[in-house]
């Protein structure tokens, strides 16, 4: 069953003659518990179709329905409450806020959930401590290495049990030991059920995922099923890493 | 509520986060706001209030009793003093008897009849030198030579305009004595009697009325003028600490006094003129006060703005995770509030502990009063309000134009 689909999706940039059209009619689905990557070089348009997806961008016409919902139908608070209740967004540069210390940065959208102060921080450390963070809850983003922080983007991302995993290169400014980890981490939620949908482009982490979407000039070039291959080949460390276990709330 | 809560959260953590030198910046930008807004306006009407407070304790008195119309005495004067004497809310009073004279000096040293003598008219005024003290402390002002005791007589004060050191200094306002000084003789004549003074000293105010004045002892003013009944010009009061002047004003027009002289209340007695510049003064201060809150405003919508701008990423991830605008700008809002509470909370502290008692023991030396710093603490909570509203606004400007500009942009940094 999809839970993303998008069709005819075109973004341009500039108008007339200045009109730099960076996707074109790109249709797409994304099954619900799926992990998918798009791939592409530079310029391909694959962070673009990742912000038209997940409702940062609109795009300049074509269709995006979510969840059953289309989102370009959606108004300001409309998808604010989206946004908070059905997404969870990993950015290339982990995007925390510095003023707030890790379990600040994971627990402020679950109060904006209105969910109480105690529960919210109970559940934040319990998800800290799933992504490999323990006792690091007070350190300042300053305090963590870019590892760790990518971590606690997880753990933010994660915290409010979204329905879809927006990651955009997560682990684009990470050593590999740190964008490794980083993706088992994304792994182990898939292999639990979370929807996934990843732009990359390492073509080793791109190995974890069940499908591949190579784009190429603002068109899909390519669509790649890996579910045989993950099957069938080395699976890398996705099967030795401890499933997490998602507080209930 | 919730996005209100969550902004304050915010708002408190982007002030503990924040650089303590950009902190204590912003606070000192609304601590030396609010201490203009309270000083420029304060000192303008300090200088009206000084000036009253200077003609109120050294002239007329909280109350002054006056002849009532058509008369030029104050009827039954004795009957008025002892009905004064049984009200506890007075604390002094002093009768005093005015009349024209001529004050001639340095007649001795004068080689030839046809020399023109050094003779000025003076209003002069007999007073109880025990009593006059009491109710305006005359004594403090003689600032050469001794104030006169009651127990000697021949001896007169001079009102500094009455000496030419002192009166140079405005030109040919004022006809002057020359070259006079305490322990001279005067002559001082009344209805062609002439009677010798030894001046006993020098009268400083800056109140005209009294600088203006010669003093001499009432028994001895009686005698010159020839006024035989105990009939005084004017009567001044001074009442005890805490009693409004209103009150008591009331109480003795209750009581059949009004028969014999007018009673007003030294409020009563005030010029037009002084009110109107009062008035001036207090719209000037508010002129002024008005463009330093706009200053402020600007500056704190700068620095905010700056804030707001160098955040502008945060804000954009803030909005992507799912915190709505308005808990963004009730962050901002947050942080105008503390800064704005604590400076003005600094500025009352200043200003109510450090410059008014400053200006109490120092206060600025104008010619015609000693303008102290005139505020008080209700002018000082309004004043912290307006600033308080003001940099509310500018505070939230900021925020809410850079909350809404596209989420996607904010992250990415386009314009």
């Amino acid at each position: 069953m999809s839970i993303i689909t998008g069709k005819n999706i075109c973004k341009s940039y500039g108008k007339d003659t200045l009109e730099n059209k960076v996707l074109k009619n790109i249709d797409i689905e994304v099954s619900a518990g799926e992990f998918v990557a798009i791939m592409g070089k530079s310029g391909a348009g694959k962070s673009t179709l990742l912000y038209q997806l997940s409702a940062l961008d609109k795009p300049t016409s074509g269709e995006i329905t979510i969840d059953g919902k289309n989102i370009l139908d959606f108004d300001e608070s409309e998808l604010v409450n989206f946004r908070l209740y059905t997404l969870g967004y990993i950015f290339q540069d982990y995007a925390l806020i510095p003023d707030l210390n890790v379990t600040e940065n994971v627990l402020t959208p679950l109060l904006m959930r209105g969910i109480d102060w105690k529960t919210a921080q109970k559940i934040s450390k319990e998800v800290i401590d799933s992504v490999g963070l323990e006792g690091k809850y007070n350190n300042l983003p300053s305090q963590l290495s870019g590892g760790e922080q990518q971590r606690v983007s997880v753990a933010r991302a994660i915290a409010g049990k979204p329905k879809i995993l927006f990651a955009d290169e997560p682990t684009a400014n990470l050593d590999s030991v740190s964008g490794r980890s980083v993706i088992d981490l994304l792994a182990k939620l898939n292999e639990e059920g979370q929807t996934i949908v990843m732009v990359t482009h390492e073509e080793e982490y791109a190995n974890h995922c069940n499908r591949i979407i190579r784009l190429e000039d603002g068109v899909v070039k390519k669509i790649e099923d890996r579910n045989y291959l993950l099957t069938n080949t080395t699976k890398g460390s996705v099967e030795h890493v401890a499933p997490i276990n998602l507080p209930t709330y | 509520m919730r996005e209100l809560r969550i902004g304050l959260f915010l708002g408190l953590r982007q002030i503990q986060r924040a650089s303590l030198w950009t902190t204590l910046l912003i606070i000192s930008v609304i601590l030396f706001t609010f201490l203009n807004l309270v000083s420029v306006s304060g000192i303008l009407i300090g200088i009206v209030d000084g000036a009253m407070h200077e003609v109120r304790t050294e002239a007329i008195g909280d109350i002054s009793i006056n002849p009532l119309d058509g008369e030029t005495r104050i009827k039954e004067t004795e009957r008025l003093i002892s009905e004064l004497s049984s009200y506890h809310e007075i604390a002094a009073f002093s009768p005093r008897y005015v009349g024209m004279a001529t004050i001639e000096a340095n007649y001795k040293e004068r080689r030839s009849l046809n020399a023109e003598p050094d003779i000025i008219a003076v209003n002069i005024t007999g007073i109880d030198p025990e009593a006059e003290d009491e109710t305006s402390n005359i004594s403090s002002l003689v600032s050469e030579g001794e104030y006169l005791n009651p127990n000697e007589s021949g001896y007169i004060l001079l009102g500094k305009y009455s000496v030419d050191r002192y009166a140079a200094e405005f030109g040919d306002v004022f006809d002057s004595l020359k070259n006079i000084y305490p322990g001279d003789p005067v002559l001082v004549t009344v209805n062609n009697q002439t009677r010798e003074f030894i001046v006993k000293g020098i009268v400083d105010s800056k109140v005209d009325q009294v600088s203006l004045a010669v003093y001499i002892p009432e028994r001895e003013f009686r005698r010159m003028f020839d006024r035989v009944d105990h009939n005084a010009n004017q009567v001044s009061v001074r009442l005890n600490h805490p009693y409004d002047e209103t009150t008591v004003r009331d109480r003795l027009r209750e009581s059949d006094l009004t028969e014999l002289a007018k009673i007003n209340s030294f409020t009563d007695d005030i010029p037009k003129f002084v009110v109107d510049i009062k008035g001036t003064f207090t719209l000037l201060g508010f002129f002024v006060g008005a463009i330093g809150i706009a200053v402020a405003s600007i500056t704190i919508f700068i620095i905010i703005f700056i804030n707001a701008l160098s955040r502008r990423r945060q804000i954009g991830i803030l909005k992507a995770i799912g915190i709505t605008r308005r808990t963004i700008e009730y962050a901002y809002v947050t942080q105008a509030i503390f800064y704005t509470i604590i400076g003005s909370t600094l500025g009352i502290i200043i200003t109510q502990f450090g410059l008014i008692p400053y200006f109490i023991e120092n206060p600025i030396d104008f010619p015609f009063s000693n303008a102290s710093l005139s505020i008080s603490p209700e002018g000082m909570m309004i004043r912290a309000g307006a600033l308080l509203i003001v940099t509310i606004i500018a505070g939230f400007v900021p925020a809410w134009m850079i909350t809404r500009q596209n989420t996607l942009n904010a992250i990415l940094g386009r314009k």
